[in-house]
């Protein structure tokens, strides 16, 4: 029950303090994005209808706050989600090498997803954007990943046993 | 259930894809409305954030506030140390300053004067010793010899008795060993002045019969062709006829105050005077 209750104001809990907090150590230049972390391991962890509806929130949540396109992070978690949740069960997913490639991995995605709807939808070009912005951005989020796992599996441990 | 289970992942990721794309069209298509749930996130958001940026405020103005505070140590402290340049190069231009003052008197001394004269400045003064001798820097190389006057602008401050090639020890008018003839302006008697020590001088040999008082200024008499005549060399401070004999007593004050003394202008003799 817990997990209906609590999670969600956590999930907003957790996208303003990205969106404050964490945005002081970016200077400006590029966001440490943990909600594609935390939606990295709901794929690899949770199964295909709550992890979906909680990447949906998370997605929610984040257009809510930032985006300029309302949806467009409820539909990129979403496919970010699956995407994990498909490459989880196929592979071992707690080798922190995995955790963080995949996590750079999907980072890019999620960046070139971007260019390309601001491409094709506005007819932006926003292309250097992925050299300057997104690869930085990757590699932060890949180096960020194993620890945030770690984190988020005592979280889960902690969730499990209040539930009970 | 009507769908197999092993159907029902991509059917779920379907529909919340679904979901998100039309929330996309949806919202694009109605770009001046907010919905409901996204009003009441921002609503519950805003007061969090507020509380955050409030706090994040509070740390940046306390951290720019400690940054403050070392700045201005780091300029207190480099602006003590200008202070103490500033003063040394203030207290080095007044020294200069008086310094030239007293120069400017000394020149117009020499201007005075027939005789070449040479500017010392003093290096030593004997403050205990049994003699009242003061050290000069100038010596035989800058044409010092024993026996030349040497002057202040307040007046007569001795004779040189020993040179060496840089420096030059100048006789005092107050030391026991110093006779200078001299003669009292207001009434023209003459007679020796004597070093008495720290007790400044006695004017000798001046007749009983003599009108001497306080006040009354000495000069040098140039009669022994040292000294110039004409230079002042004290004022009468006392005057006593008490006793026995010829002279009587009669005490001057140098018009040298010897302690403060700091340059001195050396006299040399023109070359016919000495022959």
């Amino acid at each position: 029950m817990i997990y209906y209750l609590l999670l969600p104001m956590l999930l907003l809990l957790l996208v303003i303090v990205q969106i404050t907090i964490l945005e002081l150590f970016s200077f400006g230049w590029i966001g440490i994005e943990l909600s594609l972390i935390v939606v990295i391991y709901l794929g690899f962890h949770l199964d295909t209808l709550r992890g979906g509806v909680l990447s949906l929130l998370l997605g929610f949540f984040l257009d809510c706050l930032t985006s300029a396109i309302f949806g467009l992070y409820m539909f990129l978690y979403v496919l970010i989600f699956y995407l994990s949740n498909i490459v989880g069960g196929k592979i071992y997913a707690g080798k922190s090498a995995l955790i963080a490639s995949f996590t750079a991995l999907c980072t890019l995605l999620e960046g070139l997803v971007i260019v390309l709807f601001y491409r094709f939808v506005f007819g932006a070009d926003i292309l250097d954007a992925i050299p300057k912005i997104f690869v930085p951005q990757a590699v932060v989020a890949g180096c960020l990943s194993p620890l945030c796992f770690i984190l988020l599996q005592r979280f889960e441990v902690f969730l499990h046993v209040e539930d009970r | 259930m009507l769908i197999p289970h092993k159907y029902h992942s991509p059917i779920v990721a379907a529909v919340l894809l679904i979901i998100s794309l039309a929330v996309i069209s949806y919202s694009a298509s109605r770009l001046s409305e907010t919905g409901f749930l996204r009003k009441m996130v921002l609503g519950a958001a805003a007061p969090v954030k507020d509380a955050v940026n409030l706090s994040l405020k509070g740390l940046h103005d306390y951290w720019k506030q400690y940054l403050f505070l070392v700045g201005m140590e780091d300029e207190n402290r480099r602006l003590r140390h200008g202070n103490v340049v500033l003063s040394e190069q203030l207290n080095q231009y007044r020294e200069g300053y008086l310094e030239g003052m007293r120069l400017r008197k000394l020149l117009n001394l020499k201007d005075g004067l027939t005789n070449r004269v040479v500017a010392a400045r003093v290096v030593d003064r004997s403050r205990a010793s049994q003699f009242k001798t003061i050290l000069i820097d100038k010596g035989t190389t800058d044409g010092m010899r024993v026996g030349f006057p040497v002057l202040s602008e307040q007046g007569i401050v001795g004779r040189i008795i020993e040179t060496a090639w840089h420096a030059s020890q100048v006789l005092l008018i107050v030391d026991g060993n110093s006779n200078i003839d001299g003669l009292i302006q207001r009434s023209r008697a003459q007679g020796i002045l004597q070093g008495a020590g720290s007790a400044g001088c006695n004017l000798k040999y001046i007749s009983r019969v003599e009108e001497v008082l306080p006040g009354d200024v000495v000069l040098s008499s140039g009669l022994a062709g040292v000294f110039p005549k004409g230079l002042l060399l004290g004022v009468v401070t006392g005057v006593s006829r008490k006793g026995e004999g010829l002279f009587q007593k009669i005490d001057v004050a140098p018009a040298v105050d010897f302690e403060k003394i700091e340059e001195v202008l050396a006299l040399i003799p023109n070359a016919g005077a000495g022959k």
